[in-house]
């Protein structure tokens, strides 16, 4: 029998029972739609990691920090006898290594930035103009990269920067009043005191609890040597602040870039003659030769060679992190909480599925006498296996592209309405991708196919004398 | 003319409790091409049992069925299906036209089972019901014929495939007598016309006069077997 009229007489006969197929189909809707829904809401976490991620230099980046000795872990084996800095000639070793697109410094100390009635502490990164590009910043309209030939400092502000600035006297920011403090970044220059040790010393007011980065050597260094003056502010434009306004946050949200260039030159300046905070000094409090960054990113040329790429910097004697360490154990976490949603879906189509069971098994009672008839006329025994089984498999895609369909709506309206609560999650918490819709409508068909198996099977045994007997 | 059918000492025993029933008890002849054999006998006599077994809807326990020199007790289930698609022909009492389709369909159906295009199909069934001079109801659903009607659509279905033998079982049945003979007619019609052989099996006597050949079967046995009248060629 051909294919076109195995179809036609599949659904002429599942449009004889026009309730019996809908109620059964509404059965396989229900039952795809709570397994797409369910598994878009762990793509939708996912994909949000994910992004997060790629902002982060993606799963190909490698962030390598200096090793001091006090940082040393425990093992025994392998004592270093001196601290590993990450210097410009570390930069430029670590980018000729096999495997390596580029290898950028980042240098990262806090600040101080003072706005009218507004002081906030913030942790300037220093990068490259290629490790700014890298990073891929989505910028509010307007916003630009530092530039790196200006000689004055140019600021990226996150856009959740201000949320921890405070007011002065009252010392109440973003986190108490629920109100961003009313700078406008884009118009006004900041004032940036660099020194922060100095600053606090010229008895203004300033919250150094958290504050832990700034060497002690040196600031001690700093008293005993300076007179307590007000450290130099300088105004600073702000040349990008990051996008998302105030709902969205990610991860370059609480950052502030600048180039790295102009920044360096800004602390040779401040600090001439003194140790610059953050850098390592010699033993008797003098500065270090050479520039020490905070860290360097590394981007591997693939996501594959990244493990081979850490464990050859490990073993030079530097601390790796790899995003790829975080991804794979967030991709384990991912596919035990998609397993288990979807799982919970599963079972509303397996309940739908024993529906098409129950609909086909009843339908091929109905028909015993017709299926007698076409034997006995005729047709063979593997067509009245496939006009069943078609049957059943046409229940299922039609539950499966209606309940895709469901599953969209559903989706749409969980972001609408949920999204505010998603801040952390970038925005959509279900994300229903085309390969999810095509695997899940495949699904229901098969689950329809194997529902129809049984009752196909009888259809076929069944003996066409069953036709000729009780007229 | 050469024989087209062959039974050979053919039984069926069926088992009813401890006893077993002799359905068919020993059960030998043989129809020729182009005849119309009339298998006569009352309810129980294993006249049906014996259609059945001619088809191959059921297993004898022992003997041959020989049909155009094919052994039908030795296929399985799919040869079954292939052999009646292409050489046989059913008719039954109660029509069994599929209710789903109308008669144009219906008669077109065991051409669809072949695999046949659709066109072609759709010709082929035309000019079947013009046959039996149904073109006008070519459209009518099962349930919008009479009876008369149905039984010429199942028979122009019978016909369609163009098979060597047709089977009826009780084609009158379910008719009135006006319209069983005209039914009666159209068969003995088809088969001096298109000289295909036709097997019916009837509880009637009067219906069995229209066949060339009569069997009567009484309790599994051929009682009598005679042919009524000689074929004008011969």
């Amino acid at each position: 029998m051909r294919w076109n009229d195995l179809f036609r007489m599949s659904i002429s006969s599942l449009s004889r029972r026009k309730l019996r197929t809908f109620l059964t189909v509404l059965g396989v809707v229900i039952g795809t739609s709570s397994i797409v829904v369910m598994v878009s809401l762990g793509l939708g976490m996912q994909r949000s990691m994910y992004s997060e991620v790629e902002k982060n230099g993606g799963a190909s980046g490698i962030t390598v920090t200096g090793k001091g000795q006090e940082e040393m872990p425990g093992d025994g084996a392998k004592k270093e006898s001196r601290t590993k800095y990450i210097t410009d000639e570390v930069v430029k070793q670590l980018a000729q290594l096999e495997h390596v697109k580029s290898a950028e410094p980042v240098l990262s100390l806090p600040a101080v930035v003072l706005k009218g009635s507004y002081e906030g502490m913030i942790e300037i990164q220093g990068m490259t103009p290629a490790g700014l590009a890298s990073m891929n910043l989505k910028m509010e309209k307007g916003g630009k990269l530092p530039d790196p030939d200006s000689r004055e400092l140019q600021l990226v502000f996150g856009n959740y920067v201000l949320a921890g600035f405070t007011e002065k006297g009252t010392g109440r920011g973003y986190w108490e009043t629920g109100v961003m403090p009313d700078i406008d970044l884009g118009k006004d220059p900041l004032f940036l005191v660099l020194d922060q040790d100095g600053y606090a010393r010229s008895g203004q007011p300033a919250d150094m609890g958290t504050e832990k980065q700034g060497g002690d050597g040196a600031g001690n260094a700093g008293i005993s040597s300076a007179p307590a003056q007000a450290p130099k502010k300088y105004a600073v434009p702000v040349s990008g602040v990051v996008a998302g306004g105030e709902k969205n946050q990610n991860a370059n949200s609480e950052n502030v870039f600048c180039d790295l260039g102009v920044l360096k030159e800004y602390l040779r300046r401040e600090f001439r003659g003194r140790a610059i905070p953050g850098q390592p000094t010699t033993k008797s409090g003098r500065p270090y030769g050479k520039f020490v960054y905070s860290s360097a990113k590394i981007q591997a040329d693939d996501m594959k060679n990244v493990e081979r790429i850490s464990d050859e910097i490990r073993g030079m004697g530097y601390n790796v992190t790899t995003n790829k360490e975080y991804i794979d154990s967030m991709k384990k976490q991912f596919e035990m909480v998609q397993a288990v949603l979807g799982g919970i879906g599963a079972v509303s189509l397996l309940v739908a599925a024993i529906g098409i069971a129950n609909t086909m098994m009843m339908s091929v009672y109905e028909r015993t006498k017709e299926i007698g008839v076409m034997k006995v006329i005729g047709c063979s025994l593997s067509s009245i296996r496939r006009m069943f089984l078609i049957e059943a498999a046409f229940i299922g895609l039609a539950g499966g592209i209606t309940g895709n369909i469901l599953s969209l709506l559903i989706s749409g309206i969980i972001n609408i309405f949920v999204s505010g609560g998603g801040m952390e999650l970038g925005g959509s918490i279900s994300f229903i991708p085309v390969w999810l819709l095509f695997l899940s409508t495949g699904f229901a068909v098969l689950t329809g196919t194997a529902a129809g198996y049984f009752p196909a099977r009888r259809a076929m045994g069944l003996s066409p004398l069953e036709a000729i007997r009780n007229g | 003319m050469k024989n087209i059918i062959c039974v050979n000492n053919l039984y069926k025993l069926y088992r009813v409790g401890d006893t077993a029933v002799r359905a068919l008890d020993g059960v030998s002849f043989t129809v020729r091409e182009g005849e119309f054999c009339a298998i006569v006998g009352t309810s129980g006599s294993g006249k049906s049992t014996l259609l059945n077994m001619l088809a191959g809807l059921e297993r004898p326990t022992k003997g041959e069925v020989i049909i155009n020199g094919h052994h039908i007790e030795k296929m399985n289930e799919s040869e079954l299906v292939s052999f009646r698609g292409n050489n046989v022909g059913f008719i039954f009492q109660s029509f069994h036209l599929l209710p789903a389709l109308n008669a144009l369909e219906n008669v077109a159906l065991p051409l669809s089972f072949r695999g046949e295009e659709r066109g072609l199909r759709k010709k082929k069934a035309e000019k079947m019901l013009r046959m039996v001079s149904l073109e006008k109801q070519k459209n009518h659903m099962p349930n919008q014929m009479s009876g008369g009607q149905q039984q010429r659509v199942s028979i122009a279905r019978a016909l369609v495939s163009d098979p060597r033998i047709i089977f009826a079982d009780e084609p009158t049945g379910n008719l009135d007598s006006r319209t069983s003979e005209d039914v009666m007619r159209l068969m003995q019609k088809i088969v001096s016309e298109q000289g295909r052989t036709l097997v019916m099996v009837t509880h009637d006597m009067n219906e069995a006069e229209y066949a060339d050949r009569i069997i009567r079967v009484i309790d599994g046995k051929i009682v009598e077997n005679k042919e009524k009248r000689r074929k004008q060629e011969i």
